[in-house]
């Protein structure tokens, strides 16, 4: 049966022609290469690089950026690739998230002209990979105390410091790092060839199995002058990189519902118990209908805020709140799905619980839950309650 | 050198079919796709054209529902779209719509022709043999495979013992079994490029072509006959029979 995605309101007839053939090319894609090899890239714990390659010819990497081989497209259309790639699985859309909205997208707002010029095409391609260099181990969600510091050396700049829970960055050709020059935030483009700086990677994870998550290592690392991004100073850069993935996210969150959903109803009407399918008895039916609620609610406010993105009148207060509802929702539609399953469900026969694992790593990265909680807090009442400082 | 590819579209071969009033009830449809073995023979004509240039034209003759087939055939690289409109395709029988088809072919001055060897949901196999008849048209069917030498062509097909080699030159008919490669994925560039595409649609009658009244009436379609209720057998006493009949008759052990 080919895949058919929840879509209780039509959202599909709000899409042009182009957006849905984007999104059927994805699906497409999702369907004849992740779908058939994901769960063994699961238990294996690898990110198959031929996704990669898949991803660069499809040339969905870097979707919403105009000019340096860049496509330009709608930020609906890169809503709706994250949604299909995360239907497949969230390392998927993970690394397409990365690289397009974390690691291009400051290069094309912040780089050089040459910068642009260097590394955009190559990364547009799938050729080269990029990471995103802010969290550190002791720093989550209080990015503004990060200590990875750089030392302008004259004719280099040295970075000392360690980043963790970064995906991609075992695989990457280069690192859009996040460090304090003379106490400001500036970002700084890291190769992988450049000396003192390793990435290994970080081993014995439950969530986003099939996507790479790393540890990047400084330890007088000499880079080039011409690789600090001149653009941006302060939290602003990497604040700008963290709200375009995050629109992906609740876009793809929906995406990683649908599959649960799909599934769940599938399973509801086949199996039989006590003589009668269980998607007959009221409890189930209950559960289905709460699903159905929660994802149509969330396509809604992931595509009006995509309208929002494209003709550029959004806030960040209003991705925060897609990406917490979205995510949310999506995490508890997993459990109910996984539920709904019964035993069957721990099995990755289904994608059930692979979703619900995942969906736990989306629901703390960019940003957690509670902190785009308390993004709406100070939205609402214009008192922040991030820390006990006033 | 023109090449035109013949382009059917029908239901996804995923897709529930339902019949309503003896026909296919098409409303009831959810997903409609190229033809399969179409898809082969696109893929085919695709790298002909990549390796020798020319102009890749896709065709076909449907209601307006097709013109979405013609713009994914875009965004894989067709250059050019042709659409000729019949609201009914399944009213016509094969010998209209081979007209149609040719004088499309003929309209466009197209050497060279592509095309599956039957259609997913009529499976009449004979729109290839027929076009290339009316076009006076060498044609090779069975086709896997098509390799282009300038206005010549070489042809691997199935015979009966295995494969053999055709050499054929245009004007010419390929009617294409599976391939040996799958059509290629549309890429964002290929989408993006397709929408600016026109599609040249126009009517059998544009064209001079009078299909006249079908030859063919279809008294009702069916759904094939229920597979039969299979044999329950109880009891340990039973084994020997169960055994019996997996050896003997459903020939499995």
């Amino acid at each position: 049966m080919a895949y058919e995605a929840l879509d209780f309101y039509d959202v599909d007839s709000l899409l042009t022609d182009e957006e849905r053939m984007i999104r059927d090319a994805v699906r497409d894609w999702v369907d004849e290469n992740v779908i058939p090899n994901i769960e063994k890239a699961c238990r294996d714990g690898v990110f198959p690089d031929q996704w990669r390659v898949d991803l660069g010819e499809m040339g969905v990497l870097g979707a919403p950026l105009e000019g340096y081989g860049c496509p330009g497209l709608s930020y609906i259309a890169y809503g709706l690739i994250c949604q299909e790639l995360e239907r497949g699985d969230s390392g998927v859309r993970s690394f397409a998230s990365v690289q397009g909205s974390l690691a291009m997208y400051p290069i094309w707002d912040f780089g050089s002209e040459e910068q642009k010029n260097y590394y955009l095409p190559k990364m547009h391609a799938g050729e080269w990979v990029g990471c995103f260099g802010l969290t550190e181990p002791d720093y989550g969600s209080n990015p503004g105390d990060i200590i990875t510091r750089a030392e302008d050396k004259g004719d280099h700049y040295l970075l000392n410091g360690t980043k963790m829970w970064i995906t991609n960055g075992t695989i990457a050709d280069l690192a859009i790092v996040w460090a304090k020059l003379d106490g400001v935030i500036r970002g700084f483009i890291v190769e992988k060839e450049d000396p003192g700086f390793t990435a290994p990677e970080m081993t014995g994870k439950h969530s986003l199995k099939a996507s790479v998550t790393s540890e990047l290592v400084f330890q007088d690392c000499r880079i080039p002058k011409d690789r600090i991004l001149p653009g941006v100073e302060g939290l602003k850069g990497p604040f700008s990189c963290l709200n375009n993935a995050r629109y992906g996210i609740s876009w793809g969150a929906v995406g990683a519902a649908q599959s649960c959903f799909s599934s769940a109803r599938e399973y509801a009407l086949s199996r039989i118990q006590f003589d009668h399918p269980i998607a007959s008895y009221q409890l189930v039916q209950n559960k289905l209908s709460w699903m159905l609620r929660e994802i149509t609610k969330g396509q809604l406010l992931a595509f009006h805020l995509g309208k929002k993105k494209d003709d550029g009148t959004w806030t960040p207060e209003q991705i925060s709140l897609a990406k917490m509802n979205n995510v949310d929702m999506a995490l508890e539609i997993a459990r109910m799905a996984r539920d709904i399953h019964g035993a069957n469900g721990i099995l990755d026969e289904y994608p059930i619980m692979r979703h619900m694992a995942n969906l736990e790593s989306v629901k703390t990265y960019e940003g957690t839950h509670d902190i785009h909680n308390l993004i709406i807090g100070r939205h609402i009442t214009g008192i922040q309650a991030f820390t006990r400082e006033p | 050198m023109g090449i035109a590819v013949l382009l059917k579209q029908v239901p996804d071969t995923t897709a529930k079919i339902t019949v309503s009033g003896g026909r296919v009830d098409e409303a009831a449809v959810s997903k409609w796709s190229f033809s399969p073995y179409d898809e082969y023979a696109l893929e085919s004509a695709l790298q002909i054209k990549e390796a020798g240039g020319g102009d890749l034209i896709a065709v076909t003759c449907g209601p307006a529902r097709a013109a979405k087939m013609l713009t994914d055939a875009a965004a894989v690289g067709a250059d050019a779209l042709i659409h000729i409109l019949v609201d009914d395709l399944g009213a016509l029988d094969t010998t209209q719509v081979q007209a149609i088809l040719a004088a499309a072919v003929e309209h466009i001055g197209a050497d060279v022709v592509f095309c599956g060897k039957q259609a997913a949901d009529t499976n009449a196999g004979s729109t290839g043999p027929g076009v290339a008849h009316l076009l006076d048209a060498s044609c090779v069917t069975m086709v896997s495979e098509v390799a282009a030498d300038g206005d010549s062509f070489t042809a691997i097909r199935a015979s009966a013992g295995g494969n053999e080699r055709v050499a054929v030159s245009s004007p010419c008919v390929f009617a294409f079994d599976k391939g040996t490669t799958e059509l290629r994925r549309p890429n964002v560039r290929g989408i993006m490029m397709a929408k600016k595409k026109i599609i040249e649609t126009m009517t059998p009658a544009d064209l001079g072509v009078d299909t006249g009244s079908s030859s063919v009436s279809i008294d009702t379609h069916s759904p094939p006959p229920e597979k039969p209720p299979g044999q329950k057998f109880e009891g340990a006493e039973s084994v020997a029979t169960v055994v019996g009949k997996l050896r003997d008759e459903a020939n499995v052990i």
